[in-house]
């Protein structure tokens, strides 16, 4: 079966500093847990796997548009938690299902697969607080919302950058039954994490990085 | 292309509605900037075409990089903007959807400028529509170049300096056209008014070519 997902002698210099060096590395379906010491490039790895880096040398190949979801929540401010979600799942191609008035349907997208922001923001526990602008959310129900887009945008290739920082223990559990269900079918999820080594359990592969550089797995 | 050009123009209408500091600032600057015009050369000469249109354009042209660099600012925060550039073909759509988003904002900063000069300074266009034409094919013609150069200094450290920098010498000649093209509305040149009109609109399409060429290749 053809990888996901693969960098191959991938090199990444960012303000003068080696940050990746030399990476080759196919990702296929499944659950790849990616772990390191901080400064280690793991970000910068998902970066470049999610074309948001631009490699100094190697190259970048993907089966479909990775879903991406970083750090930090990725939502425009001004905007309310459902209309970011409603935008981004429109950009993709992928806008919701039983559209009231949000962005879809005034550009006239038709509606097609994926769930509807709001019903992805209730499953996050965001019901009550999904059309306030995100900005006066806190950062965990900011974060909570971000990886709502997990049911708004399915992609087969998903990349998390620290998904549980910031959650309580219901988020955890949330993060975990998502990414249970990201990983059915042929999908792949790459998941960048300090914490929780019981997810290594689900995964099909384990990589480690140190110095810009895949140090074993 | 098209429907996603459109979403980030809406998305760009529905921010700056929500927070209209971006808006609030352009207007402020641009009427302060009339004001002071007229009292720095006096009602006599604050008054002739040239000086009345030169000063306007100028406004609007800081005006412009205003509006950008805080549209730009926006996405920054908590790397809104990353959310977008991750997926396919993203990049020309959200050039192209920044551009007409500008385009619509600086519409009515235009709009603002214009009548508040035209009352203050007690102006008479001898013709209107022409002055209309020029305000409305200057405005199309700033932006492809504003948005351009934010796109391109999105990670540059010193981004608030560079963009004006890289900008206001790109723009001298549609300020020149600008300002000589309404400058001539006023007096009633038509025929040289349609001609910076052309001028403009030929900026418009050059600088919009450009930016969708390069944008998609350029921007981390």
């Amino acid at each position: 079966m053809s990888p996901s997902a693969s960098l191959y002698d991938a090199t990444v210099v960012l303000d003068d500093r080696l940050v990746l060096r030399r990476v080759s590395v196919e990702i296929g379906p499944g659950l790849t847990v990616l772990r390191g010491p901080n400064g280690a490039g793991k970000t910068t790895l998902l970066r470049a796997l999610a074309g948001l880096v631009p490699l100094t040398r190697g190259s970048r190949r993907v089966s479909s548009p990775p879903l991406f979801i970083g750090q930090r929540s990725m939502l425009l401010r001004g905007l309310s938690a459902r209309e970011n979600l409603e935008f981004l799942a429109a950009f993709r191609g992928q806008p919701r299902i039983n559209a009231r008035a949000g962005i879809n349907a005034r550009v006239g997208i038709s509606a097609r697969v994926g769930a509807s922001s709001a019903d992805a923001l209730r499953a996050w526990g965001l019901g009550s607080v999904m059309d306030q602008p995100v900005e006066r959310l806190s950062a965990g129900e900011r974060h909570r919302a971000s990886l709502a887009r997990l049911m708004t945008e399915p992609s087969e290739l998903v990349l998390l950058d620290e998904p549980f920082s910031e959650l309580d223990l219901g988020g955890v559990e949330l993060v975990r039954g998502a990414i249970a269900e990201a990983m059915s079918g042929d999908r792949a999820v790459v998941l960048v994490t300090h914490a929780h080594p019981e997810v290594d359990a689900d995964a099909v592969a384990r990589l480690h990085m140190d110095g810009g550089a895949l140090v074993g797995g | 292309m098209i429907a996603r050009t459109r979403l980030v123009a809406l998305r760009e209408l529905m921010s700056e509605r929500r927070h209209p500091d971006g808006l609030a600032a352009a207007l402020t600057f641009t009427g302060l900037l009339v004001l002071i015009e007229s009292l720095a050369f006096g009602p006599g000469r604050a008054r002739e075409p040239d000086v009345a249109s030169g000063v306007f354009w100028i406004a609007i042209l800081f005006a412009s990089v205003l509006l950008s660099t805080r549209s730009f600012d926006r996405d920054l925060e908590d790397d809104a903007i990353d959310a977008i550039l991750a997926l396919p073909r993203a990049r020309d759509a959200l050039y192209a959807g920044k551009v007409l988003a500008l385009v619509a904002l600086l519409g009515i900063v235009a709009l603002a400028a214009g009548t508040f000069s035209i009352f203050l300074l007690d102006l008479a266009p001898a013709l209107p529509g022409h002055l209309a034409l020029v305000s409305v094919l200057g405005v199309i013609a700033l932006p492809p170049v504003v948005v351009l150069t934010g796109a391109l200094a999105l990670r540059v450290p010193a981004r608030v300096a560079v963009v004006p920098i890289l900008t206001f010498p790109m723009l001298v000649p549609q300020l020149v056209a600008a300002t000589q093209g309404a400058s001539a509305a006023l007096q009633g040149r038509g025929p040289e008014s349609l001609a910076w009109c052309g001028l403009l609109a030929a900026f418009a399409f050059v600088y919009t070519v450009l930016g969708l060429t390069i944008v998609p290749a350029a921007v981390e």
